[in-house]
């Protein structure tokens, strides 16, 4: 820890500056500045393609990419992705990324990795957000439905004790009902105090919920705006909010 | 044509040599969930386990117990050597894996000539774990080293078991071979997994050449039959899958023994190679790929 970090409110819990990545000649995704305050909930909003999970990945390093990343103030950005999950920064991926030959509890037990001594504990507060797991901790993960599959992919993240939580578009494949299920607990989280950086394509749910909005277009972010701006930004009304 | 005798004989010889097939595919396999890596240099660490003890106990005269305590750590760290000076240098600068499967076999040829220079290439061995024997059933001879192997072979099935079950680094080894990024998003670190994995597999291969090299003799060349039947034995069993490589390596040991007494020792490899091939065109995933999960059949 270095002496910048210590909790002063302006410092951002997450900051990048001018990161980009690019695969081959391909730029997804041109140099961008992008930030989460403490206890902030941020959603990224954009159309298929405009690289929003090529963000998230640079972010996490796991696509290689430019620029600088500080979390409260130090320079991660030379940090592989393991060492950023032993900061506080966890991901869940796009396609959640469970590991399907293993059952429930195996995905949770992996998920406490860094904290073998309060997994008991930690197991116990994901079963109070998601009791369903609780009930198919022998099943394996590839055989859960779809929202289950979402909740193991949370809880399992939540098993390594983020402190800003990134997840690219988790409600992706779901019933409304589902996903609305899974974005309310995310704001349960954030209320709790977990920084949260969502990728989201459901405009209404994630505007409802979000603090912050980002909006990405071709590889960058055209519109920055707090969500009570939204209702008077007309196009972007008309745009994504049909 | 051989009696029953003969056969049963065989068959018992089989699944000796088998058992030891199937230690070294699943070292194949370790190393492949890990890594995606098919490991040619396998078959040298079966011969470093036996060369490496073989020295100990001749040379140095230490007891059997020790020379095995000393030789499998010695062993299990060449496997991490190689991992960390050709493999993930290799993949750090975006080698193929066909480039880096290439450099594993460089590697074996390597180390078999270092072998041949420092000992020579006087074939070596060391006497039975237990002396006496053998134990004989009607006609059927088994020698106290087959139960060693056998006992041995199990117990160490069952701590495998244990160890990717039951363990907080043995969890992740298999999280990893699942899902690689995943497993690094939540503080996996998948270097030091692989490096893990090589010395795990190593130590298996150093174990399985120590088992056998008092059924027969080691030197520094006999690490290419050993790798060439425990890959064939992996991919019998639906490559990467450790319990299918072990069912692999016994049917493979005893066809083989079979074919030396109904055939003649000439069809050994014969056998071994058609078996192979039989697997291949009726089963390309092996032959335990309908049991089980199938998960990685793509
Ligand atoms: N591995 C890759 N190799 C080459 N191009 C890629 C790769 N991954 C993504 N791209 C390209 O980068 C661009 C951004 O992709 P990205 O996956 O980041 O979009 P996205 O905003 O997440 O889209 P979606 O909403 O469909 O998930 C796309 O044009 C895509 O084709
Ligand atoms: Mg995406």
């Amino acid at each position: 820890m270095t002496a910048v970090s210590a909790a002063t409110a302006d410092v951002p819990l997450l900051e990048a500056k001018d990161i980009s990545a690019s695969y081959g000649h391909v730029h997804a995704l041109k140099p961008t500045s992008l930030h989460v305050a403490e206890g902030e909930l941020v959603t990224i909003l954009g159309p298929n393609g405009a690289g929003k999970t090529t963000l998230m990945r640079a972010l996490t390093r796991l696509t290689p990419s430019r620029g600088n990343v500080f979390f409260r103030g130090r320079d991660v950005s030379r940090l592989s992705t393991n060492r950023l999950a032993r900061c506080g920064i966890v991901m869940v991926q796009e396609g959640r990324g469970l590991f399907s030959q293993m059952t429930v509890r195996e995905n949770l037990v992996v998920g406490g990795y860094l904290h073998p001594g309060d997994i008991d504990t930690h197991l116990q507060a994901v079963f109070e957000l998601f009791p369903r797991l609780k009930e198919r901790l022998d099943q394996l993960a590839g055989t859960l439905s779809g929202g289950e599959q979402q909740m193991l992919a949370i809880g399992r993240a939540l098993m390594a004790k983020p402190q800003l939580l990134m997840l690219d578009e988790p409600s992706l494949g779901l019933a409304p009902r589902v996903a609305s299920e899974i974005l309310g607990t995310l704001r349960e989280l954030n209320r709790r105090g977990i920084g949260i950086l969502l990728v989201e394509q459901k405009a209404p749910l994630a505007l409802k919920l979000a603090q912050r909005v980002y909006v990405i277009s071709l590889g960058r972010i055209v519109v920055e705006l707090k969500t009570d701006e939204i209702e008077s930004h007309h196009d972007l009304a008309r745009y994504y909010l049909h | 044509m051989p009696s029953l005798v003969e056969f049963l004989q065989s068959i018992v010889n089989g699944i000796g040599l088998g058992l030891i097939y199937g230690l070294v595919g699943i070292g194949f396999c370790v190393i492949y969930n890990a890594s995606g890596i098919v490991n040619f240099a396998q078959g040298v660490f079966v011969m470093l386990g036996g060369m490496v003890c073989q020295v100990l106990l001749a040379e140095l005269g230490l007891p059997i117990w020790l020379a095995i305590m000393v030789t499998i750590p010695l062993v299990a760290l060449s496997g991490m050597v190689m991992e960390f000076a050709i493999v993930r240098p290799m993949m750090h600068r975006g080698a193929t894996l066909f480039a880096i499967i290439l450099a594993t076999l460089a590697a074996q040829i390597m180390i078999e000539r270092i072998t041949l220079i420092t000992f020579g290439d006087r074939p070596r061995t060391f006497s039975e774990f237990t002396s006496g024997g053998p134990f004989k059933i009607g006609g059927v001879a088994i020698g106290y080293q087959l139960f060693w192997i056998l006992g041995c072979g199990a117990l160490l099935v069952f701590l495998l078991w244990l160890f990717f079950t039951r363990t907080r680094v043995g969890r992740a080894l298999r999280a990893c071979s699942q899902n690689s990024e995943a497993a690094q998003l939540l503080g996996v670190p998948v270097s030091q997994m692989m490096l893990v994995a090589f010395a795990l597999s190593a130590a298996l291969g150093a174990i399985a050449g120590i088992l056998v090299t008092p059924t027969q003799y080691t030197a520094y060349n006999v690490g290419t039959p050993f790798g060439v039947n425990g890959f064939i034995a992996a991919i019998i069993g639906g490559f990467g899958r450790a319990g299918g490589a072990l069912a692999g390596g016994l049917l493979l040991g005893v066809l083989q023994a079979l074919a030396i007494v109904a055939l003649g020792a000439g069809f050994k490899n014969v056998a071994a190679l058609s078996a192979l091939l039989v697997v291949l065109l009726l089963f390309p995933n092996g032959l335990f790929a309908g049991f089980g999960s199938a998960a990685r059949s793509q």
